[in-house]
This record gives structure tokens, sequence and C-alpha cells, in this order.
């Protein structure tokens, strides 16, 4: 190409170079600030587009789902963990739980305050504890069993034909719910109902309990029991075990 | 809009710059490749464990859960990293006509930033990877890597500070950008995850980290190096200096909102998805900004993009950047990020970030710096165009495969009675394709080190006149056009 001596001659203003300059400096360009160009049509309605998008993002979570910057809202309305039906899966076939079987469940976790005593078997421990299996406390009517619960025993109970001499803690720190969730768990496990009786008791029914014993103080003696009849039962509505709704008064 | 030639005092200006930069951009450019080739070799065989995944069953060392993990370290420090920070060094100097100073500092801190890294790689080689995406290595890496990274970056800020323009050039402010955000992130990230995030804040967190690499970091580079190479090759200023400025603030007030839609539906507060996505929208104004800028200047340029190589990756890069943004932009609104999370999708992305539009911009950089800085010409243009054509036609090979597989994945996995088995069983025909991918990347990778190599001990091509990538430029008429492709 360019011999050394024109190479480094400067065309512009003919002055020449003591510096031998490399070819690759030499034909480079030079560099400006920049114009002052103006912006298209096409690439401002293009950030119009990306505005509204966006803003609809923002204005999903703040507005429509009602969540703001709150930091205990975890789920977006539009984002649906579930698959759609339109990928194969179907959404809202998800299984039913018959509402006794939740209840009993429930009823088995707030049972775990009673097994230190009455086993998780409900036999409790002979000459020491009273059982819950064949018990007539727990058979019975359930205005004992809620008076039992609220506020406990204490001194000599006969048991299925034996004396037991202990002390039963009050259990009315836990709500009216844990209350009849657990007394319906030990009545269906460990009593034999009468028939026709599913052993059910509410938290309407427990409610009713606190009405009426909530005034005693101190634990129950067994003659205090004993002036309570026998099959009186709470008052409350029966409820139907599949979906957990009152079926007429009862 | 012309602009006067340079004087033959501007020229020689420019070449003593360049004689300055000389010896720490080229340490940073060639172990950056070195560490390319061996991130491509990685990415290659971890590929290869997802076709065929009872291969070495019997080597711990050879599974994916180590080799996946070295491979992005190398591909992300190794070589991103080290080449970001030549591409910065030459153009602060050359941008703000200063003679770079502290370059033995640099070329020492280079080699610790070597040796850290090839530290973190084998301890995660070992078995002490930690499974947190980019943030692999035993936690007594990053320290040594931020203090490293600030020994050698701190040093552009006197540059820029006694900048001899009257005004500051677009790629100064990105370049600035990219030196003072990555120390930020990369410390915010390291520290929340180290101590004190809860588990799931970490996971969001190491997704911003991911994010804002991209966007703070890699992106601000990519495009310093975008406004200068395009306005250098085409002889054309750039269109509008007030939209180029409108673009990086855009850029620089909503990257470090991105990230946290990854998680999407997870267990984070619902708006901190929500505005990560939105914000992932919105970025997309800089890339509308950035596209209108370039548009004009590449206009009617097709001789251009035939012959420069400089040129062609640069812009192959930043249309890789348009693509990245809006894939980015997509799968972080609920609509289709519910079904593209967790899956092939994401990691396909990540590499369209680093390999498509960061590296094939930086690609281009290195083509137009080197033979500025060696005083010699690239050897052979054919193997540049090797590297060209190899090199894009595996990384869109990959993200495609990576992107249709996600797809195929992601929906897999939304079907709740489907087996989780089937996901991958559906998917697995596209990693062959990823596997095809990394196989002619690390080929057109290993053309590249080759040829770097031999610009590296002084076996350029000392004749005059650039190296293009077809040999002859055409009649004797265009001799004149010539002069500026590289």
């Amino acid at each position: 190409m360019d011999s050394p001596e024109e190479k480094n001659i400067d065309y512009e203003t003919g002055t020449v170079s003591a510096v031998d300059l490399h070819d690759s400096v030499r034909r480079e360009n030079p560099l400006d600030k920049g114009g002052q160009g103006r912006i298209g049509m096409a690439a401002v309605v293009i950030c119009c587009f990306i505005l509204i998008i966006g803003g609809g993002q923002i204005f999903q979570t703040f507005v429509a789902n009602g969540s703001g910057f709150s930091s205990n809202i975890y789920l977006t309305k539009d984002y649906q963990p579930m698959p759609r039906p339109s990928l194969g899966g179907d959404a809202a076939e998800k299984e039913q739980v018959a509402w006794i079987e939740d209840w009993m469940s429930d009823g088995k976790k707030v049972y775990n305050n009673c097994i230190a005593c009455h086993q998780a078997s409900g036999l409790g421990i002979p000459g020491q504890f009273p059982p819950l299996v064949g018990s007539e406390w727990v058979d019975g009517g359930t205005k004992r069993l809620g008076a039992i619960m609220l506020h406990g025993i204490n001194g000599p109970l006969k048991v299925g034909g034996q004396t037991y001499n202990q002390l039963m803690p009050p259990w009315n720190n836990l709500s009216d719910e844990k209350l009849a969730q657990v007394v319906t768990y030990v009545r269906r496990s460990f009593g034999s109902l009468p028939e026709g009786e599913d052993g059910v008791v509410t938290t309407e029914m427990m409610k009713a309990a606190r009405d009426e014993f909530g005034a005693h103080t101190g634990p129950y003696t067994e003659a205090e029991l004993l002036a309570i009849p026998a099959d009186a039962n709470l008052s409350g509505a029966k409820v139907d075990l599949e979906t957990g709704d009152p079926v007429g008064g009862g | 809009m012309t602009v006067p030639k340079p004087t033959v005092e501007e020229m020689q200006e420019r070449a003593a710059i360049d004689r300055s930069a000389r010896y720490p951009v080229l340490f940073f450019f060639t172990s950056a490749a070195a560490w390319l080739f061996v991130a491509t070799i990685l990415g290659f065989f971890s590929s290869l464990k997802l076709c065929v995944p009872s291969l070495f069953d019997s080597c711990p060392f050879l599974g994916y859960g180590r080799l996946f993990p070295m491979h992005m370290i190398a591909l992300v420090y190794g070589w991103a990293m080290q080449a970001g920070i030549g591409v910065m060094l030459w153009l602060m100097a050359r941008l703000t006509k200063n003679e770079l100073r502290y370059g033995t500092t640099m070329i020492v801190m280079g080699h610790l930033w070597n040796f850290i890294i090839s530290l973190a790689v084998l301890s995660v080689w070992a078995g002490y990877g930690r499974s947190i995406p980019l943030l692999d290595f035993p936690v007594w890496v990053w320290p040594m890597m931020a203090l490293t990274y600030a020994l050698i970056v701190v040093w552009l800020i006197p540059m820029f500070r006694s900048r001899r323009n009257s005004y500051v050039y677009v790629s100064e402010m990105y370049l600035v950008g990219a030196a003072v955000w990555f120390p930020w992130i990369f410390v915010a990230a390291n520290l929340l995850i180290n101590k004190g995030a809860s588990p799931v804040m970490g996971a969001g967190t190491d997704a911003w980290y991911i994010s804002n690499l991209i966007y703070f970091w890699m992106g601000p580079i990519a495009l310093a190096v975008a406004y200068y190479i395009i306005p250098k090759i085409t002889a054309r200023p750039i269109y509008s200096y007030p939209l180029a400025q409108a673009g990086f603030w855009i850029l620089a007030v909503l990257a470090g909102w991105t990230g946290f839609s990854r998680y999407m539906g997870g267990p984070l507060p619902a708006w901190i998805p929500a505005v990560s996505g939105a914000a992932s929208i919105f970025i997309l104004l800089a890339v509308v900004a950035t596209v209108a800028n370039f548009l004009p200047s590449l206009k009617g340029q097709t001789k251009l993009w035939e012959y420069s190589p400089s040129l062609r990756f640069t812009v192959m890069g930043m249309l890789m950047f348009v693509v990245y943004a809006v894939l980015a932009a997509l799968s972080s609104t609920f609509t289709f990020g519910k079904d593209l999370q967790f899956s092939h999708f994401q990691i396909g992305l990540d590499t369209l970030a680093f390999y498509g539009f960061f590296s094939m911009t930086v690609f281009g950089a290195i083509y137009f710096i080197v033979p500025r800085i060696t005083n010699a010409e690239w050897p052979s243009g054919s193997r540049i165009r090797t590297h060209f054509w190899f090199s894009t036609y595996g990384i869109i090979t990959m993200v495609v495969c990576m992107l249709v597989g996600g797809i195929a994945q992601g929906g897999d996995m939304a079907q709740w009675d489907r087996d989780f088995s089937t996901s991958f069983v559906n998917s697995s025909a596209y990693m062959v394709g990823r596997c095809i991918a990394w196989g002619l990347i690390s080929f057109s990778n290993f053309a590249f080190l080759y040829q770097l190599g031999l610009m590296f001990v002084g076996k350029g091509r000392k004749t005059d006149g650039p190296t293009l990538i077809h040999s002859e430029p055409g009649a004797a008429a265009d001799a004149r056009a010539a002069a500026g492709l590289s």
C-alpha cells in the first residue's frame, strides 16, 4: 500500500509527521458528541405500547388485586399456581373431604393435650388415671362432659366401678371450637354411643356449655357432677356430617 | 453531518494512548479468551450430561452439578468480566484522552483475579459449590473478588474526572455506570445471601443479582462498545445525543428493579415480582432509544456489514440485546412467566445475554482494539469469518433449543397430573441441540483464541490495511471507504 514516507503525510493539512504512525490509527474515523436527531413516530408508538403493557402489570397487582406494597399478600390474581384447563389439567377437580374428617383430625391434634394421662388409646393408666373407653361420663349426655372440660375435676371419682383420686386441670383456656373438636374426637373414638347418636359436639354447643357453667369456680367434685342429669345434652343444632352445615334444631 | 479529519497531532495522541494501554488490555483480553475456551468446553460437557445422563456416572467430578456451575463461573467471571474490564480500560483511555496509568497494578491485580477465579472453579469442582446460580463459589471467595475488581476499576474514576472533552460521550456514561454498579450489586447480593436474608429472599436476591449483572454491567459495557464502534466505523456520529442520554438514565433507574419476577408465584410478597416484571417491560424503552439511535447510522451500510469484523460482531450483539430484552420482558409477565419459570428457558435466556449479546459485542470491540494496541493486523480474515458464523449459528441454535425446550418443559411441569419426569423426557431432544451448539461455539472460540494468541506473541500481520472478513473490499473506488472498516 502506502510507502513509509507517504504514510505520515496528513493529506488535509499537508504536514508530515516525524513519528511513524501505524495504519490502524491513521485510518480511524473521528468521533463526535452526536447529533440532535428527532425521534420517529414509530418509536413513540412502540414506547406507548410498552408503557401501557408495563402499566397494566402494575395496575393489576396494586389496584385490581388490591395488595399495594403490603408484605403479607403473596398471591397475585393473575398468577394462577394451579394448572389451567387449557393445558389439559382440571383445576376445579379437587377431592372433597367430608367435614367430619377434618373436624376429627383437628380434634385428634387437640387430644395431644390429654395423652399424658388418658393415653393415646384412651385407656388411661389402671389405678392412676381413669379410662375414656367405656366411661359413663363420656358415653352419657354432653352436658356433664362439657362441664368437666371447662373446669376439670378434683377428688375421688367413680369410673367404670373403680374410684380414682386425681386432679384433672381445667381446659377453659382453649377456644370453644377446639374444645368441641376434642370432645367430638373423644366421643366418636372412645365412646360407645347409643344408636342414632353421631357424637358430634359443635362450637355452638360448646359455647352453650360455657354460658351455662362459666360462672362456676374451681374444679368440680363428683357430687357436683352428679347433680347434672346424666342424659342432658348441650343445646345446639345438629350438623350434617358431610358439609358441617346445621340441620334443624336439636 | 461531517466531522473534520483528525490532525497528525491527534493521531499521535491516539497512538500514545494505545501504547500506554497495550499491556494491561492485551493481558485481560488474552486471559479472558483462554477462560472463554475453557468455559465453552465445560458448556459442551455439561450439556452432554443432559443428553446422556449416565455418562461418567461413577465420577462425581464430571457430574452436571459441578460442570454447569464451573461453566457459568468460567464464562461470567473468567471471560466476561476480564474482557469487559479490558474494553473498559481502553475505551475510557481513548474517550477521556488520557494515557492509561497504573498499568502494572492492573496487570498484578489481573493475575490475582485469574488466581481467585481458578480457586473458585476448582473448589466447585472439588465439591464445595453452593448451588446458588452465579454465586456458587465458597463464601470466602467473594470478598477477594470484590477487592480485586475495585483495585482494577477504581483507576477509571480519576481518568474520567480528568477527561479532556467539553462533553461527556455516551459511552463514558455507560462505562462509569458499569464500573460503580457492579461492586454494589455484587457486594449487596453476597451480603444478603450469606448474612441475614431468609432462604426464600436469598433465592430472590440471587435472581436479582443475575438480572442486574446483565442490565447493570454487561448491558452498559456492550452499549458503550456499540456507541463507540458504530459511529467509528460508519463515520456517522450518533443520531441523537439526548436520546442516547435518555436510554442511559432509563436503564440506570429501572435495572435495579428487575430480577425478582423469576420467582413469581413464590412465597414473596406479591408486589415484588409484579413490580420487577413491570420494570423488565419498562426497560424496553431504553432498548427502543438504543435502536432508534443506531438504525439511522446503519441504514444502507451493507458493504460495511459485509467487510468489517468489528461492525458485524457489534451489530449482531446489539440485535441479540434486543431479542434478549424482549424475551426477558415477556417471561417476566405473569401471563407467560408462570409456564416458563424453572425451565430451560431461563438458562437459555441467561446464556443469550452472556454469550449472545455481551460476548458478541465485546468480540467486535476486541477486533477493533487489538490491532491498535499491538500495531499489527489480524492474521486471517477467514478465521474471523469462522469465528463469526460458528458463534452466531451456535448461539442461535443454543437459544432456540433452550427456549423451545423450555416452553415444552415448563408446560409439562405446569400440569399437576403429569409425572414430573415427563417434563425432562419431552425436553431431552432439545438438549442434543444445546450440546451441538456448545460444540460449534467451542470450535469458533478455538479459532478466536488461536488468532488472539498470535497477536499476543507478536505474530500479527505487519502490512498495512485492515484485515477484513472478506479478503478484498472490491474495486479501487472502494479503497478509500475501506479505510474506516476496522
